[in-house]
């Protein structure tokens, strides 16, 4: 699997390597840097591992001030930067290129304050996103984007994808819940956007940094929203006899006017993986699951299950189990939540996050079928269907190259499948290298174009992050080779 | 993951397994937030998913081990706590091992470290050697701020911190009898008598005995039983670690041909449990040994496990309340989280869990005496999560654990065996004061 | 005024406009900008020419319609099928003294949000997808129509409350939600602007999922549902949701308010009319010019940005987003200065002038002057959209 082409890494900042590293020598902690062969080689992936680029060098920094010292070296030098939180990012976003380095903020992970009047928490940019709601859950709130992965990617990270969950259903994902940045421009410039208020002040630059995948500048601190934990939550499983009767329940349930917290689907191959792993009590009989959050006082969460019961009854619904125990509840969401890794216990795969509307979901889940049937390869399917962003996990052999091929083009075609549906190539994991090449499914020339231009106007020569999101053909005047 | 080994490669059974182990990473990072050294340094190396890579890519090229690795396999503390999170299963124990025993072949440490770490196993496996050793440290204390000052001899200054000030023990077995007439008998077990507990603290097997004792259990402990082997284990040293492993089955073997054989090992020290468990794994290429170590690692069981299967009865709550901490070899090693908290409570106990208890405390085996920093930021990390439950009493059930929070805390710390053995009719831990 | 009846026309209005370096103000229904600067050799283009719903699938939760269909109308369709526009945007006409009728690009333009707001997101958060003219002329599409969509560079944001100085709307796409079953509103009454800002901060604490705070000074307390609220300053909190929720969540909201002061509870008809009239600042269409702020700021630190002020001028404010947006009005002078300054002593936000004078605009600037570096890199970026800098040149400072 070899299909996307990185930027060709620039001889004229290889040759200089033992010079730059010299530089940043003199930039940062000895601790804070790393440039050994052997030591740069675990940083040539993230969860993307399909596609591998050891690196020049890896910069630490414990400091916002670090952050700007290399931007504004690396600018004046035209060395590409890859930012990188936990390098977690599941379409590649923080795969490195041969001739960058490595901005990684895994150092800076403090939470800086909490400030429970305005319900907001200030952290740093290495902060994981679940650190944040374990920290505030004893005094009764929460921060409400919860990732799959969310144990271990950062705020960061999530704020370079605009990462989503499953409990975005109601309450946003990250663009929704986020307040204010400091950030690090090309330059080496520190500036803040937003803060404690809302809606900040001019453009909404927040709003555009937000998911622009560490292409606009270097976020090293955040301002973010925190919740009051709902009273209590109940998910409840229903047991569908085939994935097309829960994906008409799924768009009949949003339909009626009820929206649960979450509505998490998974079909019969992805049940039996999250049970080996978290046993969490699927039930292994049915073709697909739903798992349906709904929160609230006892007499709310009563009367939303019995009308979501009665949808399920319409749609030929199996089995109902509702949780009875905290317990349960979180070895529920553990399976889901784990489902992606545990997958790795039977195969290798690459994991699709295209997002269609509703009422197509029943239509693409048949047709991602048929085509990984003709690919010869097997999926899973396991995704947050309240939002329509499916999650095909096309399994394959990592150690067989035409088989990891064939799981490539297998997902092109899934997820431009998405696009002709009226959805979209990403819903949450971001463009990154994985789905760059098939941007101009989804936008003409005009709009990538314009997209691109507003990229330009943070970083004109192209050094962040450069060989993803935006297809290597087309770039604007100058920047093909970053 | 993908991966690239030679078919010559896998000829080796040890290459073979760990290949079959990276097969199933799949990168995704979660071993990554709860690593005790990853939240600590904040850097990837540090971290299982770096480690794992870096023994990748020192295996798959065949070649020896060099600083780099080495510097950041040993400061994995094994403790685990990766394979308690990883939903890919993967098996990073074994291939940590196996990293381990690659280096310690291929690779020549500095002079000192190579003195300390022979010193290390020459010294702790033995209770004899380990206790005139520590008497020795109670001489040496003095000079630890002055090794603290030499980054090599940091370790020595670690070490003398660490040596108790309080009397060495020396197991009292002549607690150990026949069960009580009037109890009906439920068993026959072998107690590990094990190297270090004993010389740090001969109480927590007293208690132990005394414990299953009353309950109508009988406890042997059968001479010539010694270190499990882990010590040297976690350093690399193969062939000594699986000279001791034979060592104990031929003891326990002997005493499982005896009237009543056993029903269970039982063993005191959650670190050391770890290792006989996994006595089956180490042994599975010895032909002579690979079934009797299948066997005694199923009997081998941790006291507290073994306890939950005797239906201890319910007490009266008590006024005590306990921060119970989870050794890493308790809950990672060997998946036991439950049955301690629950003997606690049914004794009567408020049992209170510190935050981030998945984390360990530092100590692990030798590695306070290796990585003296890391270690106590971990330590401290430890107490602070600890001392904000409130609680008056630690209980945990290993003695690494025990020795290390002692040494950064005044809230006393007892073995759960202790307490449970006072609740049910023994005396107060003496360390209770 | 120009009023294309097609996205094609707008796009020629506007390439025309950019090859003559032509500047051109962009509105919709001009409920909001009541009268465009007179200087001479500026256009006005109007969406209002592009009007209606283009698709509403009610199942899906989302609609899409041209820039100019009227909000009135918008909400009509939606109402048919018991859903709303989950911002709640607020009706200028009041305040401003304008005629008109708000378009639902306007809305998203100048990204027009009420009292939901600090809890369901800003109109910014309910917009999936626009299509835009750029100051070049061409015609851009970003976004989609599904809730999650992160493929490439989040122009659906920058767009929103750009206040028509990057491109033109011409089509918009949105998320809409059902209308709650019922609404209540618990009254607070007698707490001065601190002790309001404690049981707001309170509340939202709380898991009763309070969907609007507000505190209505003794002032402005009178002006609103008729003279109905209790005697004294009135601190507000709205509950919305199923029949069988809200009544529960009202009984343990109201046990912890009374800790504060004395409680009264309003029913579902008064409570959407008090909602409604917070939205649209009712105490403040007072048919005068003076000087109107709309000021953001953290929380807790609204009642203290009016605190400092009064020493020095004289202003009668209400509070909404939990006290993080305050409505002030000023007696005379607009002191645009001062409240700048004050706010960035309490840790930051901005302040918007939203009313005054002819004049009283002419000398101060409307929106808050932004950071050196942000002014730059916000200008970057206009020039990225607007090359020429045809789009109401100099409105939001560049």
């Amino acid at each position: 699997m070899n299909q996307i082409a990185f930027l060709p890494a620039r001889e004229d900042v290889l040759s200089r390597r033992k010079i730059i590293i010299a530089d940043l020598a003199e930039l940062l902690p000895a601790e804070c840097l790393v440039h050994e062969a052997r030591e740069l080689v675990p940083f040539e992936t993230d969860a993307f591992i399909s596609y591998r680029r050891v690196p020049l060098a890896v910069a630490l920094p414990k400091t916002t001030a670090q952050v700007a010292a290399v931007m504004k070296y690396c600018h004046r030098y035209k060395i590409p930067v890859v930012p990188r939180g936990a390098g977690t990012s599941l379409s590649g976003g923080a795969i490195p290129q041969e001739d960058a380095v490595v901005l990684c903020l895994s150092k800076m992970s403090r939470i800086l304050e909490l400030d429970y009047p305005n319900r907001t928490a200030m952290v740093q940019a290495g902060v994981t996103n679940l650190s944040i709601s374990e920290t505030v859950g004893a005094d009764g709130f929460f921060y409400a984007p919860d990732p799959s992965s969310q144990l271990a990617c950062t705020i960061g990270g999530n704020i370079g994808m605009n990462s989503g969950g499953a409990h975005c259903l109601k309450y946003g994902v990250t663009t929704n819940n986020l307040l204010g940045v400091k950030m690090v421009l090309v330059d080496g410039t520190i500036i803040e956007l937003g803060g404690k208020h809302l809606d900040a002040a001019g453009y909404d630059l927040l709003g555009l940094v937000c998911g622009s995948e560490g292409q606009l500048g270097i976020v090293t601190e955040a301002t973010v929203r925190l919740i009051a934990k709902p009273e209590g939550a109940r998910p409840v499983l229903f047991g569908f006899p085939s994935s097309e009767a829960a994906g008409a329940c799924v768009a009949d349930i949003i339909g009626s006017g009820i929206i649960p917290v979450a509505i998490e689907f998974m079909d019969k191959p992805a049940i039996e993986i999250c049970e080996a792993f978290a046993k969490a009590g699927y039930p292994l009989d049915v073709e697909a699951l739903l798992i349906v959050e709904v929160e609230g006082s006892d007499a709310e969460m009563d009367a939303m299950l019995k009308s979501i019961v009665e949808i399920a009854g319409r749609h030929s619904v199996q089995t109902v189990r509702e949780c009875q125990s905290a317990t349960e509840a979180a070895l529920i969401w553990k399976g889901r939540k784990s489902a992606f890794g545990a997958t790795g216990r039977i195969a290798d795969y690459i994991c699709m996050d295209g997002t269609v509307p509703l009422s197509k979901l029943s239509y693409v889940l048949n047709k991602t079928s048929e085509i990984t049937d003709r690919f010869g390869l097997r999926v899973a399917n396991v995704f947050h269907a309240g939002d329509g962003n499916m999650h095909p996990l096309i399994l394959f052999n990592a150690n067989d190259p035409e088989d990891a091929a064939k799981a490539e083009a297998a997902g092109n075609e899934i997820l431009k499948l998405c696009v002709d549906a009226g959805g979209c190539l990403t819903g949450e994991h971001g463009v990154g290298i994985e789905k760059r090449d098939l941007m101009r499914h989804q936008y003409n020339d005009v709009d990538l174009n314009q997209q691109m231009a507003v990229r330009s106007a943070f970083d004109d020569g192209w050094i962040l992050n450069p060989s993803k999101v935006f297809p290597l053909e087309g770039r604007p005047e100058g920047r093909q080779d970053a | 993951m993908q991966t690239s080994f030679t078919a010559e490669q896998l000829a080796d059974p040890h290459v073979a397994e760990s290949e079959k182990i990276l097969r199933r990473c799949v990168h995704c990072g979660f071993c990554t937030a709860t690593c005790p050294t990853y939240v600590t340094l904040g850097n990837e190396l540090d971290s299982p998913r770096g480690r794992i890579y870096l023994i990748k890519d020192m295996l798959e090229n065949g070649r020896p081990a060099d600083e780099e690795v080495v510097t950041h396999i040993d400061r994995c503390l094994s403790c685990l706590s990766c394979v308690t999170t990883c939903p890919s299963g993967v098996d990073y124990m074994h291939l940590v091992d196996h990293a381990r025993v690659h280096i310690e072949k291929t690779y020549t440490r500095p002079p000192v470290d190579r003195l300390i770490r022979s010193t290390l196993a020459a010294v702790l496996p033995y209770p004899r050697r380990f206790r005139a050793a520590l008497l020795l440290a109670k001489l040496g204390r003095p000079l630890a701020p002055l090794f603290k000052r030499v980054p090599a001899l940091r370790p020595l200054g670690a070490m003398l911190d660490l040596a108790p000030t309080s009397r060495l023990g020396k197991a009292d077995t002549s607690a150990r009898a026949l069960p009580p007439v009037d109890v009906p008998k439920r068993g026959r077990v072998a107690i590990l008598a094990g190297c270090a507990q004993s010389v740090l603290d001969a109480g927590i097997n007293e208690a132990a005995i005394r414990l299953l004792t009353r309950l109508g259990v009988e406890v042997v402990t059968p001479a010539g039983e010694g270190c499990c082997g882990a010590l040297v284990h976690h350093m690399g040293r193969e062939e000594q670690a699986l000279d001791f492993a034979r060592r104990n089955i031929d003891v326990w073997c002997r005493e499982m041909e005896k009237d009543g054989g056993l029903d269970a090992i039982i063993i005191t020290a959650s670190g050391c449990g770890t290792t006989i468990k996994d006595y089956g794994h180490m042994l599975r290429l010895d032909s002579a040994y690979a079934a009797k170590a299948d066997k005694v690692s199923s009997l081998a069981k941790d006291v507290t496990e073994y306890l939950a299967t005797l239906d201890l009865p319910k007490l009266e709550p008590r006024a005590e309340t306990v921060a119970y901490h989870s050794a890493c070899s308790m809950q990672h090693g060997q998946k036991i989280t439950l049955q301690p908290k629950a003997l606690l409570r049914a004794a009567g106990f408020a049992v209170r869990d510190p935050a981030e208890g998945h984390l360990c405390c530092g100590s692990a085996g030798t590695y306070n005496i290796l990585q003296p920093e890391i270690s106590a930021q971990l330590k401290a990390r430890k107490v602070k999560n600890i001392e904000a439950t409130k609680a008056n009493i630690i209980s945990t059930g290993n003695i690494g654990c025990m020795t290390q929070i002692a040494s950064g805390t005044a809230v006393p710390i007892v073995h759960t065996v202790e307490l449970l053995d006072w609740a049910y009719g023994g005396p107060r831990p003496a360390k209770l004061g | 005024m120009l009023i294309p009846h097609s996205e094609n026309d707008a796009a020629y209005v506007i390439r025309t406009a950019a090859a003559n370096k032509k500047a051109l103000i962009l509105c919709g229904g001009q409920t909001r900008s009541p009268d465009v600067d007179p200087l001479a050799d500026i256009e006005v283009v109007s969406s209002r020419g592009l009007s209606g719903i283009v698709t509403y699938d009610p199942a899906e939760m989302v609609m899409t319609a041209r820039a100019g269909t009227p909000v009135a109308e918008i909400e009509a369709t939606l109402a048919e099928n018991r859903q709303m526009m989950a911002f709640e945007p607020m009706d200028h006409r009041g305040i401003l003294k304008t005629s008109g009728e708000p378009t639902i690009g306007g809305v998203f333009a100048a990204n027009i949000s009420g009292p939901r707001r600090f809890v369901a997101g800003a109109a910014r958060d309910s917009l999936l997808g626009i299509r835009f003219i750029n100051g070049k002329g061409e015609t851009v599409r970003a976004g989609g129509r599904v809730m999650k969509n992160v493929t490439g560079l989040d122009l659906v944001k920058l767009l929103a409350g750009s206040q028509g100085t990057l491109g033109f709307l011409t089509e918009v796409t949105f998320r809409v939600l059902p209308v709650p079953q019922t609404v209540e509103t618990i009254v607070i009454s007698g707490l001065n602007n601190d002790a309001a800002t404690n049981a707001m901060a309170a509340a939202m604490a709380m898991p009763v999922e309070v969907s609007g705070a507000a505190h209505l000074p003794q002032t402005v307390r009178s002006k609103f549902i008729d003279g109905k609220l209790p005697e004294g300053e009135a601190t507000v909190l709205r509950l919305e949701g199923l029949e069988a929720s809200v009544g529960v969540r009202a009984d343990k909201l109201e046990a912890v308010m009374q800790a504060f002061g004395p409680v009264t509870r309003l029913g579902m008809d008064d409570s959407l009319t008090l909602w409604r009239q917070i939205r649209d600042i009712h105490p403040y269409a007072d048919g005068t010019e003076k000087p109107l702020w709309r000021v953001s700021v953290a929380p807790s630190a609204g009642h203290q940005l009016v605190a400092a002020l009064r020493l020095e001028a004289g202003i009668d404010a209400f509070y909404d987003w939990q006290g993080g947006l305050v409505w002030m009005r000023m007696e005379a002078d607009p002191e645009a200065e001062l409240i700048r300054r004050y706010i960035r002593a309490l840790g930051g936000g901005h302040a918007t002038l939203v009313r005054a004078s002819e004049l009283v605009r002419q000398q101060t600037p409307a929106f808050e002057p932004l950071p050196e570096a942000v002014a730059a890199l916000s200008a970057r970026v206009k020039e990225k959209l607007d090359p020429w800098g045809i789009f109401a040149p100099g409105k939001m400072g560049f």
